[in-house]
């Protein structure tokens, strides 16, 4: 008798021990996944480019429009990445040129002429988060006469 | 009959033995995480920002309250970690949660619940909010693979 009251005297004294005695655990696993990521956004919709010849010079024919009023935001976890840039035009009027200005991230690949084929614009941006100031340059000669463009501009985070 | 001293004692143990059997056979374990294993995935992000942070909060912690004030802690083990990773218990019950703890691989172990009150082995629950954040520089997963961590929690006296 006396020895099943020591058992379960034991038993129950076991039972409360405090949990320093008998710390416990238990784990499980957290993944985290990264998707690859591209964002670009262009600061402002519409610009608009007027040659009026308010500062044309007399006999000189080119007369030329500067913009630098809207900005190219981008984003991109991947690298070997740099932004190229179109317009929609095939066969635009006058020339327009553009050029990525003071990128926070990579280099500008300078002023170039906008086609429908995509060019260069930003180089070596990858794996960042950035934005430059867009200048848009109108060319028109006298010879070309009286008209409008329009174009839509189109940039791409491509592969460098 | 009046009963002797040897048998309320007998009594007394049995039903104390009886009770902590009964409380391990209900509640098996002092500690356990309920909802299995989490995946975060992140999918989105702002030019000129960062991707997107993603949450989730489909796992629990259920534990048992004891004869002592107890405290739970966090550690993880990620190798080859990439991205972030935090988490803070929410919906807390029983004990005071700590504020966000950010999991990195071999870290040592961080309170997460403390001051657990003591209680005759009644269970307590807290929901495990994770939140996964990357920017842009930290790359991602195709690249990099997914960062795999093995998220440990242990309940001990405080």
């Amino acid at each position: 008798m006396k020895h099943a009251l020591f058992i379960l005297i034991f038993f129950a004294c076991a039972s409360l021990v405090p949990p320093s005695a008998r710390s416990q655990t238990d784990n499980h696993t957290v993944r985290v996944s990264v998707a690859a990521i591209t964002a670009l956004q262009v600061s402002s919709g519409t610009v608009n480019l007027s040659i009026t010849g308010a500062d044309v010079i007399a006999g000189q024919d080119l007369m030329t429009a500067t913009d630098e009023t809207t900005t190219l935001l981008w984003g991109t976890n991947s690298s070997g990445k740099k932004v190229t840039v179109q317009t929609s035009l095939t066969s635009p009027t006058y020339t327009l040129k553009i050029e990525a200005l003071s990128p926070t991230q990579g280099s500008s690949a300078g002023q170039i002429i906008l086609s429908s084929t995509p060019r260069d614009f930003l180089l070596n941006i990858g794996r960042s988060s950035g934005s430059c100031t867009i200048r848009y340059i109108g060319e028109a000669l006298a010879s070309q006469g009286v008209g409008a463009d329009a174009h839509t501009i189109t940039f791409t985070v491509a592969n460098q | 009959m009046k009963p002797s001293f040897s048998s309320c004692t007998v009594i007394l143990a049995s039903g104390f033995l009886m009770l902590a059997l009964a409380g391990e056979r209900v509640q098996g374990q002092t500690l356990r995480i309920l909802g299995g294993n989490v995946t975060l995935s992140i999918t989105t992000g702002l030019a000129g920002a960062e991707p997107l942070p993603v949450q989730n909060t489909a796992s629990r912690l259920r534990y048992r309250r004891s004869f002592t004030v107890q405290k739970i802690t966090v550690t993880s083990n990620c190798p080859g970690q990439n991205f972030s990773l935090t988490v803070v218990a929410t919906n807390v019950t029983a004990g005071t949660a700590s504020p966000q703890v950010t999991l990195s691989d071999g870290m040592p172990p961080i309170d997460f619940i403390t001051n657990i009150p003591s209680g005759f082995f009644t269970n307590a629950t807290a929901t495990l909010n994770y939140t996964a954040w990357a920017t842009f520089a930290q790359g991602n997963s195709t690249e990099l693979g997914d960062d795999v961590h093995t998220v440990t929690y242990t309940i001990s006296a405080q």
